[in-house]
C-alpha cells in the first residue's frame, strides 16, 4: 500500500480551490500553506501562455524529513503517507532543510512542523484529502501507486509524467500529467518583478536575480514565500564549535608536539572549547520554536539524524574540554598527551558533523559538497588557531608557542581558502549548487564574500607568516580577530546561499 | 462510481439515490454517505494523529459568493453548533461536490471578527461614521411606517429595493408585487444587460446555456474556466470535454487569462471588434455553404427577414439563402482582422474551427466584451448567430436558451403584478433595456425625476460598484433626494457606510433561498439553508426564528420581508399581509417553513415522489440534500410538443403563433408575450417554440425596428466608442479594460474572506511590455490613468499577457473606509476625501491595509498591504442607448505619475461626470413606439406589470 497524488495540469485551471480548502480543513494560519497553485507565464505576445503547477508534499518513498527529523515527529505510516505529530516536533526546522521542494512550514500557532499529510485523518474515515474532493476539475487523483489497477496507477501507466526534482532520488510520490518543466523545476523560472496578483517576497525576489532559466520569457507569477529556515544563529554556531574544536586540538597538537603553551593550552584553550560548545548549545536551543522541547533530543531520539548525534557530539567534545582542564590543573603532564591524542576525535567531530547534518539537508545542494567536512576542519583550524592566536599574544606567550598557532592558523586559512576555492568553482553536481555557489562568488552575495570572507583571511595569512617562527605575537592576534569576523561572515553567506536556491 | 448502500439513518428511511457527485477513487471516497451526515463522525485534523473524534451533522446549502449557487455541505458541530468547515454538496446536480476557492472560504465569512453582528441606526451624519445599536422593532417599524405612507400616498415609485447579487428566485418578486410597488431595481446594467439583449433579440430568452460537457467546440468570449457564470459547474464539463472528448477550444480575450491558457486558439483581438470577427466567421459559413439548412429553414424568421429587407425578392428559402449569403459577404477575414488588429489567418483558423463543430458548439459570452462597449449586445447576438447557422441550439454539444435548464417555482397565493411603471427605472430613453437604468438612478434624481422614501441596498455596493461613484455619493447624502437608506448586508461596505440603517443578513449559510441556475442541459432547484438552525432543529433545540441560529442578531431576509410586510399592512386592509399569512394556518404569520414546505409540496414536479421513495416529506428532503434535480438531459425544447392545456382556447395567428386572447389586464409572463403559448410550423407540428413574439429564432427584429432602430435589426457590427479607429495612440491614448474577474475573488463581496485575500491582493495595471518600454516603464512605476473626468494613480505590471494597445486592471479591488467603525480591516485601506465647492472630488489613502487585533489571531498575521485602486470612481456612466449597459470599458491616457502623486489617488470632476451622462443620453431614440407602447411586451422585465402598464398614458 502506498498513497500517492497523480495532479493532471492538463484540465487545472489554477484556481486555487485545493488551496483554501486545505487551510479550511487544517486551519492553517494566514501566510502559510500545504498545497498552493504556482503559475508560470512565458512567451512573447500573441504567443504568451500560463502554465500551473500544484505544489505540495510528494510523500517521498525515501523521505529525506523523516530521515534528518531529531524526534520522529515526521515518520511513514504503513500506506506510505509520510505523517507528522506536531507533539513530538521540537521547532528546529532541519526537515524543512532536508525536503528539496518546499513543503513544510512551521506552524505560526503551534510553532512546530507542519504540511500535507494526505489529510491522513480523513483517510483514516475513508475520505479523501480535502484538495481532492474540491478540485472543480477533478485535476487531483488519489490512490494505491502499488496497486497496478488502482485509477491512479493506471493513469500514470497511461500517461507520461514527472515529478519534481528527480535528481534528488527521494522517490516522489506525486506525478505531474502534462505539466510544463518551467512549473516543476524552480530554476527555470524565476520571479521576475512581481506577481499578477500578490507581491513576491522579497527573499524570492532577490534570489532569483542569480539565474535564469532555459527559456528566457519563463516567469513565476505566483507562488508563496518559503523564508530561509535557518538564519544568524546557525552561521554563529558554525563559528562558535569550529573555534571551539580548533582551539582544543591547537591545545592537543602542542602537547602531542611537545611545545609548552602554559596557561594558553591548560585553561584557555578548554575554556574556550567549552565556551564555544556551550555557545553552540545555546544558539541551537535558542534557534528551536519550541526551544522548552529541546530534551526531547534526548528522550525520544531518531538515531539517524545527525542533529541528535551533533547533540551528542557536543556533549562528548564538552566532556573532553572539561576533562582536558582538569587533566591539565590536577594531572600529571604525561596524562596530558594521552588526552591530547583521545580529545582529537571529539574536536573532529565537532567541528565537521555539521557536515553529516547539512549533508541530510537534502533540500540544500549547496551543503552536499564533499568538500563540507576538510573544509569545516580547516575553518575550525582557521579559528581555532586564531582564537588562540590572541591570547597568544595577551598572555606573552614564548616563541615556540607562538610559532605553533601560528603555523596552524596559517595551514588552517590556507586550507579554508584552497577548499573555498575549490568547493564553490569547482564543478558542481547539481544546478541547484551551481546557482548557490554563483550567488556567493559572482551574485547577491559576491561583496560581502569577497570583501567580507576571502580578502580579510588572504590578509590575515599574510600577516599571520610575518610571525612564522613565532616572533610578532600580535600579527598573529591580529590575523586571529580578523580570521573570527571573516569567519562568521563566510558561514553567514554560505547559511543564506545555501538556502536562497528556490525549491518550489 | 458512487455510494449505493442502503440506508439506515435517522432521516432517509428509504433508499438512498446515486448522488451525482459522489466518487470514490478505490478505497476512498469524497463525501460520507448521505445516511450517516446527521451523525457523521469526524477526527481532528489538528489533534492528528491522535485520534480525536468530534460529532458533526452535515447539512447542505449554498454558496453565496459567485452567481453559480454551488451546493456547500456544512460541517456543523453537535457539542456547540460551530460551522467548522463548508465542503461541496455531492447531491447537486450542477456543482456535483465540487467548488472553487470560493465556497470553502465561506468558513473565513462566517467568522470575521468584523461582522456586523447587530442592526445599527445612523447617529451623526450620513456616512459620518457613527452609529448606535438599534432594535430590529424600531428598524421594522420606522420602515414599515415610511413605505406605508408612500403607499397610502401612492407614492409607489418612491420605494425601490437596488439588489445586487440576487442569489434567489422569485422572493423579491413576490414582496413588491404584495405591495404593489414597481420598485425591483438590479444591478444588471453594470453587469449582463448587453449580452442579454443580444440573446433576447434572437429568442426572447435572455442568456445562453451551453452544453459544454457534449460539445466539438467550445468557443468562449471571456476567462469561463476561471471566473464567471457559473465558473466551477461550466469549468467541469468544459474540461470535461476537452480531455475526454477532445473538444475544441477557443478563447477571445485581449488579456491572457488562466482560459485563454488553455485554449487551442486565443485571439486577442482589439477590445470592440469581436462582432467583426463573428460575423466574419458568420459569412465564411454562408459562403461556404456550411450551415444547417433545414434547422434554419424551421426556426429562422427568413420570411420576414425577406419581407422587410429584401420586399421584391421572391420568398422562398434558397432565395433567402442568397440574400442572406450576399448581405454578410461585407464580412471578411480581412475586414475583421483590420478592426481586430489580429491577422486575417487567426480569425480564418477560428472559422475552420466553427465550421467543424456539427451541431455541437457551445458559446458563451456574459459580460467582458458585451459589457464592454457601445453596442456590445450585437456581439452576443453575432455569437449566438454562429450557433443558429450551425444549427447548434438546444443540441447535445451546443447552445441552449436559460430558460430550458432553468426552474422557478412559486409560492403559494401568488400576488396579482401591479400596475405601475416606474420611469425612475425603466425611463422612455430605454425602450429596449434588458434591465433596470440602474446606475442612471443619481443622475435621474439629481435632475428631479423623482425621489426616494426608502431605498433598500440588498448585497450591494453601487457607491463601490457601480461607475461614477462620487454621483452616488452626492445622491445617497441628500436626505432631499433619499429620505431613508436601509442596508441589507452581512458585511461592511462603502455604500452600507452611508445608510441610515445597516441591517446585517445572513451569510450563505444562514439564510434561506430557493434558486436555479443554468449550468448544464438539466434542472435543478437548489435551497439554501441556515444550517444550525436546521441542526437545532435536529437536536430538538428551540428558537423563535433565525435570529436564534445566527451569531449575534444576524437575521435572514425572508422572515425580515414577512414580518415588514404585516408591519406594513398590520390589519389586511392594504391587501398585502395576506399573501404572507400561512397555508396551513389561514389568518396567521407565515413562517419560513412553511412557505418552503407549500412550494415544495406543490410546485416542484417529481419532488414528492423522490422524498416519498425515501419515506420522507418534501421539505424534509429539501432539508437533507438542499436541491432536487428536476430534468435531466434537456435539449431541444423549442420542439416540444404542446399539451392540449397549453393550446386550449388559442388559435394561430397568421405567422402561426398560438394566443389565447388577452385584455390590457392580462400580465405577460417574465419573458413573452401575454397569451402567446407557442406555434405552428409549416409542417402542422404544434410546439412550443421561442420567445419572441414569432416565437421563432428573430434573425430579423421587428421589436428593433419599431422601437427606431431598423438599421439594427439583424445582427450586425456596431464600431465601439473604444474601437481602434478611435483611438489616438500618438495622444498616448489606450483602452482599459477594468472588469476582469480573478479566480479568487468576488465583487466586493468576497473582502473579508482572509484565505482568499491571501491569495490575491494586489491590483497592478496590465500593460502589454511593448508599450511600457515604450513610455519608460517598468513594473512597479507609479503611473496616472485619465479617463474623460478624472484620473487615478497605480503601479503597472509591463506583461506580455495582455495586447498592445490594452491595459487592464482587475475588478475586486480599490476598497475603502472613512471611518474605523465602518470598513473591514482585511481589505480596505483609509482615506481622506474632500470635495471641492466645484465638484471636484479628491480621495487619497491615509494608510492601506494593515495587520490588526481581533478575536482572530490571523488578522495580526496580515502581510499584504495593498487596498488597490478604486478605478470604478473615475469612470462616467456610459449607457450602451439600446441595452442600457454600462459601457465598461474606457478610453483613458497612461503616463507617468507627477509630482505629488500617492499610490491610489483618485480625482473626479462631477460635473464632466454628468456632461458625459448626458453625451450619452443624447445617443438614445426615445420610446414609446408608434402604438404607444413603453418597450416591447416580451421582452424580460423583473416584476413586469400588467399589459396596460406598457402603454403610456392607460
Amino acid at each position: 500500500m502506498k498513497y500517492g497524488f497523480a495532479i493532471d495540469q492538463r484540465t487545472c485551471i489554477g484556481c486555487h480551490a485545493c488551496t483554501v480548502a486545505c487551510k479550511t480543513e487544517h486551519e492553517i494560519p494566514v501566510g502559510q500553506f500545504r498545497t498552493w497553485v504556482k503559475y508560470v507565464d512565458s512567451g512573447t505576445f500573441p504567443d504568451s501562455t500560463r502554465d500551473f503547477a500544484v505544489m505540495r508534499c510528494n510523500h517521498c518513498t525515501d523521505a529525506p524529513c523523516i530521515k534528518v527529523c531529531p524526534t520522529n515527529a515526521l515518520f511513514k505510516r504503513d500506506d506510505g503517507i509520510v505523517d507528522f505529530d506536531g507533539e513530538s516536533c521540537i521547532g528546529c526546522k532541519s526537515c524543512m532543510q532536508g525536503c528539496p521542494y518546499d513543503a513544510i512550514y512551521i506552524d505560526a500557532e503551534s510553532n512546530t512542523a507542519a504540511k500535507c499529510n494526505f489529510c491522513a485523518h480523513r483517510v483514516d474515515e475513508g475520505l479523501e484529502p480535502a484538495c481532492v474532493t474540491v478540485c472543480p476539475t477533478h485535476s487531483i487523483w488519489v490512490g494505491d501507486l502499488e496497486d497496478e489497477d488502482s485509477g491512479i496507477s493506471r493513469l500514470i501507466a497511461a500517461n507520461e509524467t514527472m515529478v519534481r526534482a528527480p535528481d534528488q532520488n527521494t522517490g516522489p510520490n506525486v506525478f505531474y500529467l502534462g505539466a510544463e518543466r518551467a512549473t516543476l523545476d524552480p530554476l527555470e523560472a524565476p520571479v521576475r518583478d512581481t506577481y499578477l496578483w500578490a507581491n513576491p517576497d522579497e527573499h524570492r525576489l532577490a534570489a532569483s536575480q542569480d539565474f535564469i532559466g532555459e527559456d528566457p520569457t519563463a516567469a513565476t507569477t505566483l507562488n508563496t514565500a518559503h523564508p530561509r529556515p535557518w538564519g544568524w544563529r546557525v552561521a554563529t554556531y558554525l563559528w562558535a564549535k569550529g573555534m571551539a574544536g580548533g582551539a582544543l586540538f591547537v591545545a592537543a597538537l602542542a602537547a602531542i608536539v611537545g611545545v609548552p603553551l602554559g596557561a594558553l593550552g591548560d585553561v584557555v584553550a578548554p575554556v574556550l572549547a567549552a565556551a564555544g560548545a556551550a555557545a553552540t548549545g545555546l544558539l541551537l536551543v535558542w534557534d528551536l520554536k519550541r526551544p522548552e522541547r529541546f530534551y526531547y533530543l534526548f528522550t525520544q531520539p531518531n538515531w539517524g539524524s545527525w542533529l541528535v548525534l551533533g547533540g551528542y557530539v557536543l556533549l562528548v567534545f564538552g566532556l573532553a574540554a572539561t576533562a582536558w582542564l582538569a587533566g591539565a590543573l590536577l594531572g600529571p603532564d604525561s596524562l596530558l598527551v594521552w588526552l591530547a591524542w583521545l580529545v582529537l576525535l571529539p574536536c573532529a567531530l565537532v567541528a565537521g558533523y555539521t557536515a553529516f547534518l547539512f549533508g541530510q539537508a537534502e533540500g540544500r545542494d549547496l551543503w552536499q559538497s564533499r568538500w563540507l567536512f576538510p573544509h569545516l576542519l580547516a575553518q575550525a583550524l582557521m579559528a581555532g588557531a586564531g582564537a588562540m592566536g590572541i591570547f597568544a599574544w595577551l598572555l606573552g606567550v614564548g616563541p615556540d608557542g607562538v610559532a605553533l598557532v601560528t603555523r596552524a592558523f596559517v595551514v588552517g586559512g590556507v586550507l579554508h581558502l584552497a577548499i573555498t576555492v575549490v568547493d564553490l568553482f569547482g564543478g558542481h553536481s547539481t544546478r541547484g549548487a551551481a546557482v548557490a555557489a554563483h550567488m556567493i562568488v559572482g551574485g547577491r552575495y559576491a561583496r560581502l564574500f569577497w570583501a567580507g570572507a576571502v580578502a580579510p583571511v588572504v590578509v590575515a595569512v599574510l600577516v599571520a607568516l610575518t610571525s612564522w617562527n613565532g616572533g610578532a605575537a600580535a600579527a598573529v592576534a591580529v590575523a586571529g580577530m580578523l580570521s573570527q569576523v571573516a569567519l562568521v561572515i563566510y558561514e553567514t553567506v554560505y547559511v543564506r546561499a545555501g538556502q536562497d536556491v528556490p525549491l518550489s | 462510481m458512487t455510494t449505493t448502500e442502503p440506508s439506515h439513518g435517522t432521516q432517509a428511511r428509504g433508499p438512498v439515490p446515486d448522488l451525482p457527485g459522489a466518487r470514490s477513487h478505490e478505497h476512498l471516497a469524497n463525501f460520507p454517505p448521505p445516511e450517516t451526515w446527521d451523525h457523521h463522525v469526524a477526527y481532528d485534523a489538528k489533534a492528528h494523529p491522535r485520534k480525536v473524534a468530534r460529532e458533526f451533522m452535515l447539512i447542505p446549502t449554498t454558496c453565496f459568493n459567485c452567481e453559480s449557487a454551488c451546493g456547500l455541505l456544512a460541517h456543523v458541530a453537535k457539542d456547540d453548533l460551530t460551522i467548522t468547515k463548508l465542503e461541496g454538496n455531492p447531491a447537486h446536480p450542477g456543482s456535483r461536490g465540487r467548488n472553487c476557492a470560493k465556497g470553502p472560504a465561506t468558513v473565513n465569512q462566517l467568522t470575521d471578527p468584523e461582522r456586523i453582528l447587530y442592526p445599527l441606526r445612523r447617529a451623526g451624519e450620513r456616512g459620518g461614521g457613527q452609529w448606535e445599536r438599534c432594535s430590529w422593532d424600531d428598524a421594522l417599524d420606522d420602515i414599515a411606517a415610511r413605505i406605508r405612507s408612500a403607499i397610502l400616498e401612492d407614492r409607489r415609485n418612491e420605494v425601490l429595493y437596488h439588489v445586487g447579487r440576487p442569489g434567489e428566485d422569485g422572493f423579491a418578486e413576490r414582496f413588491l408585487q404584495a405591495w404593489g410597488i414597481d420598485g425591483h431595481n438590479s444591478h444588471t446594467n453594470i453587469c449582463s444587460a448587453g449580452a442579454r439583449l443580444g440573446y433576447t433579440l434572437w429568442g426572447g430568452y435572455d442568456r445562453p446555456s451551453p452544453d459544454y460537457a457534449n460539445a466539438k467546440v467550445i468557443l468562449l468570449l471571456s476567462s469561463h474556466l476561471e471566473t464567471g457564470h457559473y465558473f466551477n459547474p461550466h469549468a467541469q464539463r468544459i474540461m470535461e470535454a476537452k480531455n475526454d472528448g477532445s473538444a475544441k477550444l477557443v478563447v477571445i480575450d485581449p488579456r491572457m487569462s488562466n482560459t485563454a491558457a488553455h485554449a487551442d486558439l486565443w485571439l486577442a483581438p482589439w477590445p470592440g471588434s469581436e462582432a467583426a470577427i463573428l460575423l466574419a466567421v458568420a459569412g465564411h459559413l454562408l459562403r461556404t455553404g456550411q450551415v444547417d439548412r433545414a434547422y434554419l429553414r424551421r426556426w429562422v424568421n427568413w420570411e420576414t427577414y425577406l419581407e422587410r429587407l429584401h420586399p421584391d425578392a421572391d420568398r422562398d428559402f434558397d432565395t433567402f439563402m442568397e440574400r442572406l449569403t450576399d448581405d454578410y459577404a461585407d464580412f471578411s477575414f480581412e475586414f475583421a482582422a483590420a478592426e481586430a488588429r489580429v491577422p486575417a489567418e487567426k480569425i480564418a483558423e477560428l472559422a475552420d474551427i466553427v465550421a467543424g463543430s456539427g451541431d455541437a458548439l457551445s458559446a458563451h459570452i456574459w459580460r467582458s466584451a458585451a459589457a464592454g462597449n457601445l453596442g456590445g449586445w450585437q456581439v452576443a447576438r453575432s455569437l449566438f448567430f454562429l450557433n443558429v447557422l450551425t444549427g447548434s441550439v438546444g443540441t447535445p454539444g451546443g447552445t441552449s436558451p436559460n430558460g430550458w435548464d432553468k426552474f422557478i417555482p412559486h409560492a403559494f397565493d401568488p400576488p396579482e403584478a401591479h400596475e405601475g411603471w416606474n420611469e425612475l427605472l425603466w425611463p422612455r430613453e430605454y425602450p429596449l433595456s434588458t434591465n433596470e437604468l440602474s446606475m442612471l438612478l443619481p443622475h435621474f434624481l439629481n435632475e428631479g425625476r423623482g425621489k426616494l422614501e426608502v431605498y433598500f441596498s440588498r448585497v450591494y455596493n453601487p457607491i463601490w460598484t457601480n461607475p461614477d461613484g462620487f454621483t452616488w455619493i452626492e445622491a445617497l447624502t441628500d436626505p432631499g433626494r433619499v429620505g431613508l437608506h436601509v442596508a441589507l448586508t452581512p458585511t461592511w461596505s462603502e455604500t452600507a457606510a452611508f445608510a441610515d440603517y445597516v441591517l446585517p443578513m445572513g451569510h450563505s449559510a444562514e439564510r434561506h433561498d430557493t434558486h436555479s441556475y443554468e449550468t448544464h442541459a438539466g434542472r435543478w432547484l437548489g435551497f439554501r439553508q441556515p444550517v444550525r438552525r436546521v441542526a437545532m432543529d435536529k437536536l430538538g433545540r428551540s428558537y423563535d426564528d433565525t435570529r436564534d441560529s445566527n451569531p449575534g442578531e444576524v437575521w435572514e431576509e425572508n422572515e425580515f420581508w414577512f414580518e415588514l410586510s404585516w408591519r406594513i399592512d398590520p390589519d389586511g386592509s392594504l391587501g398585502i399581509r395576506r399573501h404572507f399569512e400561512s397555508p396551513y394556518r389561514p389568518g396567521e404569520k407565515v413562517t419560513v417553513d412553511e412557505y418552503y414546505r407549500w412550494m415544495f409540496e406543490n410546485r416542484v414536479p417529481g419532488l414528492p415522489e423522490k422524498a416519498a421513495e425515501q419515506d420522507m416529506t418534501p421539505m424534509e428532503y429539501m432539508r437533507k440534500y438542499g436541491v432536487v434535480e428536476v430534468a435531466r438531459d434537456l435539449y431541444r425544447q423549442d420542439e416540444r410538443p404542446l399539451t392540449e392545456a397549453e393550446v386550449e382556447g388559442a388559435e394561430p395567428d397568421e405567422k402561426g403563433v398560438l394566443r389565447r386572447p388577452t385584455t390590457d389586464e392580462s400580465t405577460p409572463p417574465l419573458v413573452g408575450e401575454a397569451g402567446s403559448v407557442g406555434v405552428r410550423l409549416e409542417d402542422g407540428s404544434t410546439v412550443a417554440g421561442w420567445l419572441t413574439p414569432s416565437r421563432k429564432l428573430e434573425l430579423y427584429s421587428q421589436s428593433m425596428a419599431d422601437f427606431g432602430w431598423p438599421e439594427h435589426a439583424t445582427p450586425g457590427y456596431i464600431r465601439s466608442h473604444v474601437a481602434h479607429s478611435r483611438i489616438d495612440a500618438e495622444k498616448g491614448e489606450m483602452v482599459l479594460v477594468p472588469t476582469f474577474r480573478l479566480p479568487t475573488l468576488i465583487h466586493t463581496r468576497s473582502g473579508n474572506a482572509k484565505y482568499l485575500n491571501e491569495i490575491s491582493n494586489t491590483h497592478p495595471v496590465w500593460v502589454n511590455a511593448d508599450d511600457a518600454s515604450q513610455r519608460g516603464l517598468r513594473t512597479g512605476d507609479l503611473v496616472r490613468v485619465t479617463t474623460r473626468i478624472g484620473y487615478y494613480v497605480a503601479r503597472i505590471w509591463a506583461t506580455q499577457g495582455i495586447r498592445p494597445g490594452v491595459i487592464a486592471m482587475s475588478h475586486h479591488m480599490g476598497r475603502w473606509r472613512l471611518h474605523e467603525s465602518d470598513g473591514s480591516h482585511w481589505v480596505s485601506g483609509s482615506v481622506d476625501l474632500d470635495r471641492s465647492d466645484d465638484g471636484v472630488w479628491r480621495m487619497r489613502y491615509t494608510s492601506g491595509v494593515q495587520a490588526f487585533d481581533s478575536d482572530d489571531p490571523d488578522s495580526a498575521r496580515i502581510d499584504w498591504d495593498d487596498p488597490g485602486v478604486h478605478q470604478n470612481l473615475t469612470f462616467p456612466v456610459q449607457p450602451d442607448p439600446w441595452s442600457g449597459m454600462h459601457c465598461w470599458l474606457q478610453q483613458v491616457r497612461l503616463t507617468k505619475a507627477e509630482d505629488g502623486d500617492r499610490y491610489g489617488d483618485i480625482e473626479v470632476d462631477v460635473g464632466k461626470s454628468r456632461e458625459v451622462y448626458q453625451e450619452w443620453l443624447a445617443k438614445t431614440r426615445p420610446g414609446p413606439n408608434a402604438e404607444g407602447w413603453r418597450r416591447p411586451e416580451f421582452l424580460m422585465r423583473p416584476v413586469k406589470p400588467k399589459r396596460k402598464a406598457f402603454k403610456v398614458g392607460s
